[in-house]
């Protein structure tokens, strides 16, 4: 049997041989048989450190909030991979890479966070300051500011606040917990200011804060949320494999089917003939020339 | 309102296109309407329909429990794939037990979910991109959890209803699947004692049940007919250990895969830290990896008919031929057979691997 490695890299994460597996120096199974949770592995693995139990506490809560959302972005992803009947890790993948700029945003958040705080060392101001600034920076700019919002939770994200109050009861308040609710705050002053509706933090703003409170890094993070993910996506792509109809569009199905044709809307370019290959060359011409097209192009 | 609309005019000014009008097709293409189909007001509209979980403005509720009062009431991200894949709260040692399971599957070292990641790390991506790339690694040989259960379940089931043992069942299975990757029984772990720390943990915790029992006496089984040294493996300790805590084969794959993509997510970020990003066509493929047809000039246009080679065949002999032809050209795909099947019910492919 074949056991030379894929690929050659030196890496500083782990190492593999006969005998054990190690992680940043710790054989996993020993790991395992001294009680440590998983929670406490993603520590070691991220940043080579066994955490303190309020740190662990924190991730473990965060991460038990935020895999499971029901309908969103990357539930649908699964169930929607699923209606084919691939192998179920193709739906769990499809779940987790639909996280991007703006569905669970962690990275991004995380980012926005460092390079405000960055520059308040630099420019000396207090973090309340920059947190103004970045908020006006922001909302001159008409960009969305990271972590606030969220389009189903539309009065207070259930997670968001409970996350904050759980850092807070753990003790864990740093920076990132400073800056945030500060940022809250002067972001709540300036909607109200506007005479804008509310606009509460959402699970992003508040998890990720409390995540990089923690010491994980912005995409390290962002891994944490985006993966965990990946297991509720996985029992609702698995429900849909073993209790729903395949390819989702029976006409037999009592309700309407995700993609039966009655679901599909079109608003593109009217009903045309197909020129013949001889009129081919003129009638390419002629569309260019009067460029109706360029409203369809995407 | 959909608009399906007959548009004769349409139709008529059309004339003959290609083969729509040839008398083999059953249908006249010519008479086909236009237009979307207009919404179906006789059934239910649709609606995303769950046994798992639901949402409101207000609260994310999963198998019943509202999910942010779960964390409040001090349990954590383990418990939450009891309530999401079982419906209810696991025991303490129930608890304790995914955890080990869990932390054992969390890394590997350069193997194919960590590879994968970092291949696409290379490419410039997000994060995300990778890590589910990662998960994309796990199959029917690496990380075969749904073969490995789909298989004990189904020769446990043939045990209770013949009224077998579990020793002669097990020499059962053994002998109809030796080869198999997905046996949980090889030469894997002979130095790591991983694997059997595993069951004992799982012993000790009371959690260990007929899934435990059943890999021990398959690894008995297999020991008894194999000459070389084997025994439990990590697929068979951790199959067996995740069936017992009342997983399905499809859920302890799902959750074992995306485990392992927490991991990988540290082998992106570690492989854009030390390494550079990869610029299209900037890899190059030595020649000394090569060993197909030799170099030779691409035949001129006018010569095409003299050297194309049709690959048609007549009949079942020249297509046999043809086959056994095509198994030399090493890339085809004609020396793999597969029977890929719906896996909703069972593992996908029933059936893979070389002729």
């Amino acid at each position: 049997m074949d056991r030379e490695p894929l690929i050659r890299r030196k890496t500083a994460i782990s190492y593999k041989t006969e005998e054990k597996t190690v992680m940043r120096g710790y054989d996993l199974s020993e790991l395992a048989e001294e009680g440590y949770s998983f929670c406490d592995a993603l520590f070691v693995l991220y940043q080579n450190r066994i955490p303190t139990e309020a740190e662990e506490k924190m991730l473990k809560y965060e991460m038990g909030v935020f895999l499971e959302h029901s309908m969103s972005p990357s539930a649908v992803a699964a169930i929607g991979v699923s209606a084919g009947r691939p192998n179920l890790p193709c739906a769990v993948a499809a779940a987790v890479t639909t996280f991007g700029g703006v569905h669970g945003p962690g990275a991004a958040h995380g980012y926005m966070l460092n390079k405000y705080l960055e520059r308040a060392k630099k420019e000396g101001k207090t973090v309340d300051e920059m947190a103004k600034t970045l908020v006006d920076e922001y909302m001159d700019a008409g960009k969305p500011v990271m972590g606030m919002g969220q389009p189903q939770h539309i009065d207070s994200d259930p997670r968001a606040e409970p996350i904050h109050l759980k850092q807070e009861e753990l003790e864990l308040e740093g920076v990132y917990l400073e800056f945030q609710r500060a940022l809250e705050k002067h972001f709540h002053a300036r909607r109200q200011k506007e005479g804008r509706s509310y606009v509460g933090v959402n699970v992003v703003g508040s998890g990720n804060t409390a995540l990089m409170e923690i010491g994980f890094s912005p995409n390290a993070a962002w891994c944490l949320g985006s993966v965990c993910r990946g297991f509720s996506c996985a029992a609702h792509a698995l429900f849909n494999m073993k209790k729903g109809r395949a390819w989702g569009a029976s006409r037999n199905e009592p309700m309407v089917q995700m993609i039966d044709l009655s679901m599909i809307k079109y608003v593109g370019p009217d009903d045309r003939i197909v020129p013949k290959q001889e009129e081919r060359q003129e009638a390419a011409r002629k569309q260019k020339e009067e460029g109706e097209y360029k409203k369809w192009v995407i | 309102m959909g608009n399906l609309t007959h548009k004769p005019e349409l139709n008529q000014k059309k004339g003959k296109i290609g083969n729509l009008d040839s008398p083999k097709n059953p249908f006249d293409y010519s008479q086909r309407e236009y237009g979307t189909v207009p919404l179906d007001d006789k059934r239910a509209r649709f609606q995303w329909v769950s046994e798992v979980a639901y949402k409101n403005v207000h609260r994310i509720v999963s198998r019943g429990y509202d999910t942010t009062e779960v964390m409040e009431e001090g349990y954590g991200l383990v418990d939450m794939l009891f309530i999401d894949y079982q419906a209810r709260i696991p025991t303490i040692e129930e608890e304790q037990m995914l955890n080990y399971v869990m932390i054992m599957a969390l890394e590997d070292g350069l193997s194919g979910p960590a590879v994968m990641s970092r291949i696409v790390a290379q490419s410039k991506t997000f994060l995300t991109q990778a890590c589910g790339a990662s998960i994309l690694a796990f199959g029917h040989a690496y990380g075969a959890y749904s073969a490995f259960g789909n298989r004990l379940e189904r020769y446990l089931n043939q045990a209770e209803t013949e009224g077998l043992s579990l020793a002669v069942t097990a020499e059962r299975l053994v002998e109809e699947n030796l080869h198999d990757e997905a046996l949980g029984v090889s030469s894997l772990m002979l130095k790591d004692p991983a694997a059997k720390r595993m069951i004992v943990r799982a012993e000790k915790l009371g959690v260990a049940g007929k899934y435990v029992d059943f890999i021990k006496e398959i690894a008995k089984a297999a020991q008894a007919i194999i000459e070389q040294a084997i025994d439990l493996d990590m697929l068979g300790a951790t199959g067996a250990t995740m069936l017992d805590l009342g997983f399905s084969p499809e859920a302890t794959w799902a959750i074992l895969a995306v485990t392992r993509s927490f991991a990988a997510g540290a082998h992106y970020i570690e492989e854009i830290e030390r390494d550079e990003y990869r610029r299209t066509g900037q890899i190059l493929t030595p020649k000394d990896f090569y060993d197909g047809p030799e170099d030779r000039p691409v035949p001129p246009q006018k010569d095409r008919s003299k050297v194309a080679k049709s690959g048609i065949c007549h009949t079942v002999e020249e297509w046999a031929q043809a086959r056994e032809e095509r198994k030399k050209v090493i890339g085809s795909g004609y020396s793999i057979v597969e029977e890929i099947e719906d896996p909703s019910k069972k593992s996908g492919i029933k059936k893979v691997g070389k002729l």
